[in-house]
């Protein structure tokens, strides 16, 4: 099979998944007895309608690309990662934290609140690593587990420590973080901040570097067949390591993005309520975890959220067909697995 | 001391526990067939949902449970068929299965009763609470044992009948064999896709009754995402227990008891959040020290790449 139908083939099966999608998108809309061409229009005109939509649901996409990136890496390496919210939150606080109590000119603070929270992220996401590599402590588990810590961890400290003590509102949430400090705007007026080149250019990066270069072909080797990278000389531990420090480290970049681009303090339960950790998931398991897949898988999903914004705003229909179409889509691109089972049957015959 | 350990703390422990050991008890007979059930927490989910919703069409409790479990086992059936059929690898399923479960109910929560986060109607009967003659009247016993809705005794029960099922009658060691070596089971004659699918059934019974003890048990009412990761906790709980169903029942009995505790503590001077920490830390830490080697590989022989 040439390379160019071989690309061509999968993207079929999330084509007809996104179709499917949308079958059973329709199929609720018609329940409620409701007009699916006027509300897949407003879904459309939503997510896409005019620029200031279009900016709206890219700046969503972001931190869904950057946490989805992040999964891909440790799928690619055959660990579950479900600790992406996690990750995030923490990346998020400890960015605002660095951002509210470091002195320095504003380009400089940035870049080093970044860089925290990219680290702390990976440190959380590293640990369950270590929890799995020294004590064979499953890894789905661990993760799953480290969320609910992480988060009620940065609750506590923004309820207490860091809690914003100024103007009324005494809301659970640091205090505004200093306008120098903010992630350029692309577009004066619009909500669209350079968080999203970061995850572009993240995207590109990952794709480069799990295609060409020598850790990323080991990382491959590892996730499609441990005995033969073991085989091979493949280090479990080390890659191990490496796939675990990386993927909380995006997730980190996408929660420090979120606090130092779109909200400039760190909000309790913001992060974690919006969901974006387990879109990030769905945009990977779209994407087969390859990476500039799942940034066009991250924007279509964030399309269908903020297009589903746009058909509550201006239909009957609740905005919580979105998720029962993510879901369906979820669901069907994971029998990719069974179809190539299929075929393989096919051709022993 | 008195103040943090008395009779109505274990009284409570009993039914924070009740659905983390169903759930977790369907999670065990799934395991048990070799397909790792990262769904538990969505079929829960679609239980309490469908509780309410039986409660609701057909005004009556019993009728409810029953509903929610003909529901539930219905989602199972989308679980088993990916899974079995289409040979999907099973933890990306369980995934998609909790999305799928999760944005079924809220839209449903808005399409049916047309309300936003949770449903209460204040009209609506939950379930009885069963006071048990003669161990009612012993002191500190009847305090703690008496007087629960029938799923908390159901749980129980379930977890001493699956033991002996599977342990001590035929069909249950052939469910065992088609888990521990499917291809060996094969060739004796055990139908091992039909036995898979009777577990995932059975698990889809187990997750029903533990939604319906949810939002039917103390509160009569389903609010967005209730099952709070309960459902994930019914899964550790299951590897704790080591998928054997008395030692899921002692896992479920330290986690329920470490959420009473903590609700408990919450009446000291101490942060909610640490407090509320404690039951995840706990599991976390008792994870060290029981380990399953076996159901490691059962997941990683599932999908080469479990973790």
């Amino acid at each position: 099979m040439t390379r160019l139908k071989r690309n061509l083939l999968a993207l079929l099966q999330p084509i007809i998944a996104v179709i499917i999608g949308l079958l059973a998108g329709a199929i609720a809309i018609i329940l409620l007895g409701d007009s699916v061409i006027d509300t897949y229009r407003e879904m459309w005109n939503g997510a896409f309608g005019s620029f200031y939509f279009l900016t709206n649901t890219l700046t969503r996409a972001t931190p869904i690309i950057l946490t989805g990136l992040g999964v891909a890496l440790a799928f690619r390496a055959g660990f579950f990662n479900m600790g992406s919210t996690g990750q995030m939150v923490l990346g998020g606080l400890a960015a605002a934290i660095t951002a509210l109590y470091l002195p320095g000119p504003g380009w400089m603070v940035l870049i080093v609140s970044l860089v925290v929270g990219m680290a702390i992220g990976g440190l959380w996401s590293l640990f369950a690593g270590y929890m799995d590599a020294k004590f064979g402590i499953n890894l789905l588990i661990s993760t799953l587990l480290l969320n609910y810590i992480a988060s009620l961890f940065a609750g506590y400290m923004v309820a207490f420590p860091l809690k914003d003590q100024s103007g009324s509102a005494a809301m659970a949430q640091t205090p505004m973080i200093d306008k120098s400090i903010w992630l350029p705007k692309l577009f004066s007026g619009m909500s669209l901040h350079a968080g999203f080149i970061l995850a572009i250019v993240a995207a590109i990066a990952l794709y480069i570097f799990i295609q060409k270069s020598v850790s990323g072909y080991e990382i491959r080797m590892l996730g499609n067949n441990p005995f033969f990278a073991a085989y091979g000389g493949v280090k479990r531990g080390r890659m191990m390591v490496v796939a675990m420090l990386t993927s909380g480290a995006l997730a980190g970049l996408a929660g420090a993005g979120e606090v130092l681009g779109t909200q400039h303090r760190y909000l309790d339960g913001a992060l974690a309520s919006a969901d974006y950790g387990w879109s990030g998931i769905m945009a990977t398991l779209l994407a087969s975890s390859n990476p500039l897949g799942t940034a066009v898988a991250g924007i279509l999903l964030a399309a269908l959220q903020t297009g589903a914004m746009g058909v509550e705003r201006n239909t009957n229909v609740p905005l919580e067909v979105a998720s029962v179409i993510q879901a369906v889509l979820t669901l069907f691109v994971s029998a990719r697995f069974g179809y190539a089972f299929l075929k393989r049957r096919k051709e022993k015959k | 001391m008195d103040q943090l350990f008395d009779v109505s703390l274990f009284n409570s422990m009993l039914r924070i526990v009740t659905p983390i050991l169903l759930a977790a008890l369907g999670g065990a007979i799934c395991a048990r067939v070799g397909l790792f059930n990262v769904g538990l927490e969505g079929l829960v989910l679609i239980g309490a949902f469908s509780a309410i919703l039986g409660n609701h069409l057909l005004g009556n409790v019993w009728l409810a449970i029953i509903f929610a479990i003909l529901c539930v086992m219905l989602f199972s059936l989308i679980f088993a068929y990916i899974s079995i059929n289409l040979r999907a690898n099973v933890i990306v399923v369980g995934i998609s299965m909790n999305f799928l479960a999760a944005g079924l109910t809220t839209f449903c929560l808005r399409a049916i009763f047309d309300v936003k986060g949770a449903y209460y109607d204040k009209n609506m009967m939950g379930l009885p609470k069963w006071d048990i003659p003669v161990i009612k009247d012993i002191p500190v016993l009847g305090g703690i044992v008496s007087g629960h809705s029938p799923l908390v005794y159901l749980a129980f029960f379930a977890a001493i009948l699956m033991q002996i099922y599977l342990f001590k009658t035929v069909s249950g060691f052939r469910l065992r064999a088609a888990g521990e070596n499917p291809i060996a089971a094969q060739s004796l004659g055990i139908p091992v896709r039909r036995i898979q699918y009777g577990a995932v059934l059975m698990s889809g019974v187990l997750c029903g009754l533990a939604g319906a003890q949810l939002s039917l048990g103390q509160v009569t009412m389903f609010t967005e995402g209730m099952t709070a990761g309960r459902g994930f906790i019914a899964l550790v709980a299951t590897m704790l227990g080591q998928s054997n169903p008395i030692g899921v029942v002692a896992s479920s009995l330290l986690f329920g008891f470490m959420d009473a505790f903590s609700i408990r503590l919450q009446g000291f001077a101490l942060p909610a959040q640490f407090t509320q920490m404690l039951p995840y830390i706990v599991t976390l830490v008792a994870m060290f020290f029981f380990k399953d080697r076996s159901y490691l590989k059962d997941a990683q022989r599932a999908n080469g790449s479990s973790r």
